[in-house]
């Protein structure tokens, strides 16, 4: 059994969030992965107050257990949805894609717990400040958008200047990853990229498809021109999104319009071509589809024997 | 030196500056700065001036941080 700070603190059995991925992660994923034990996640992502309000009165319907929603910082509807997730009574909510601390006493006073994703550890520092009750310390491996640095070097740094407690992401896919996580400093891990292949995930079965049969060197950076960079699988789409970046006969707005709308043919229609299909560098690790029940439970299956044979080590 | 110079000095940690490039209505957009560099920017201030800055919406140009900065000094005091 593997326990940490993180498990009182939110109130679940493994110390495991299934992070907040825009379009994908909904109440369906989410209760799965609460009921499996973990922190699932609705992702807000750039949706309405109306449509969230309906995702966790529906979540709730499917599980007793805690959930999270994760606010995405840059949204239109960033507002309201900060207001939702008051009256809604959300238990935890993440936050990406900027800093929070606007927020951030609304949401304490309501009693809600707020865990934002620090790119850096100045951010993880003005976080706890503002009142968060934990940061997950998000590497550039990670699928969808990333910051600079990686997991192996953000998670120690971000743990030696914050008292809270740090949750890692970006790059873990199975116990060896949870267990590695945990020397770095981190009492729980974010995953995205392993539960796109959730039985529950409801992604087109081409994306799924994709996940599963990604090899080391399929995922690739975009967007760093806009300011935004983002980490997907290669395919057309990603290859043409690429070589336009440094076409300077295109205009950023040009670019912008490329992009838009790309992660819903993605998710919805399964357009292996014109497609943004998110995912992180550990997507080769994803090997088939099964319940979200069941991925938490290996995982952490291997993180404690690998963690018990860490021993042999020291002489 | 005038707050406005040693904000400018911490500044130059982010952005080459040409001299008298920044003026006290230049942007954080101007000078292309996104969130995590302004809240860098914003905690390298702290610790030059020895205050806490709430980084908030309110902070959009060079001129709102150095009277910020003044403020909080002057409270300080
Ligand atoms: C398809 C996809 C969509 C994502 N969308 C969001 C999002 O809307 N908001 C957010 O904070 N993080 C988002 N992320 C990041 C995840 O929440 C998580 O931190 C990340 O996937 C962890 O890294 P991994 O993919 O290596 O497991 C997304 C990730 C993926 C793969």
């Amino acid at each position: 059994m593997i326990e940490s700070q993180l498990c009182q603190l939110v109130g679940i059995k493994y110390p495991i969030f299934q992070g907040g991925m825009a379009w994908i992660a909904d109440a369906n994923l989410a209760a799965a992965v609460s009921e499996g034990g973990g922190l699932g996640i609705i992702a807000a992502m750039n949706a309405n107050a109306q449509w969230l309000r309906q995702e966790i009165r529906k979540i709730r319907t499917l599980t007793q257990k805690p959930f999270g929603v994760n606010v995405m910082l840059m949204s239109p509807f960033v507002e309201e949805v900060a207001q939702v997730v008051i009256e809604e009574k959300v238990p935890v909510v993440t936050t990406g894609a900027g800093n929070p601390s606007k927020y951030m006493k609304a949401w304490n006073q309501a009693g809600i717990r707020v865990i934002p994703v620090v790119p850096s550890v100045n951010m993880a520092r003005l976080a706890e400040r503002s009142g968060a009750a934990a940061v997950i310390a998000e590497g550039g491996e990670s699928g969808g958008h990333i910051g600079e640095l990686t997991t192996m070097a953000l998670v120690p740094q971000v743990r030696d200047s914050v008292s809270i407690p740090v949750i890692a992401a970006g790059g873990i896919a199975d116990g060896r990853g949870v267990a590695a996580a945990m020397m770095l400093g981190a009492c729980g891990v974010q995953l995205g990229t392993r539960f796109l292949s959730a039985t529950e995930c409801g992604i087109h079965p081409n994306y799924k498809n994709k996940v599963i049969t990604a090899k080391d060197l399929d995922t690739i950076v975009t967007g760093r021109r806009l300011g935004h960079p983002v980490r997907q699988l290669k395919n057309k789409f990603s290859r043409r999104y690429a070589k336009e970046e440094y076409n300077m006969a295109i205009s950023d707005e040009e670019l912008e319009a490329m992009g838009s709308g790309a992660l819903r043919r993605a998710v919805v229609e399964g357009d292996e071509e014109n497609g943004c299909f998110l995912a992180g560098q550990i997507a080769a690790m994803v090997h088939k589809e099964q319940p979200a029940a069941q991925i938490i439970e290996e995982i952490f299956d291997e993180a404690q024997a690998v963690l018990k044979e860490a021993g042999k080590w020291v002489k | 030196m005038t707050t406005f110079e040693r904000v400018e000095a911490q500044l130059k940690e982010f952005k080459d500056l040409n001299p008298g490039e920044l003026t006290m209505e230049t942007t954080f957009a101007q000078l292309e700065l996104d969130s995590l560099d302004t809240v860098d920017l914003l905690m390298a201030c702290e610790e030059e001036f020895g205050i806490t800055i709430e980084p908030d919406e309110n902070l959009k140009t060079v001129g709102d941080v150095v009277e910020r900065i003044d403020s909080l000094v002057a409270q300080k005091q």
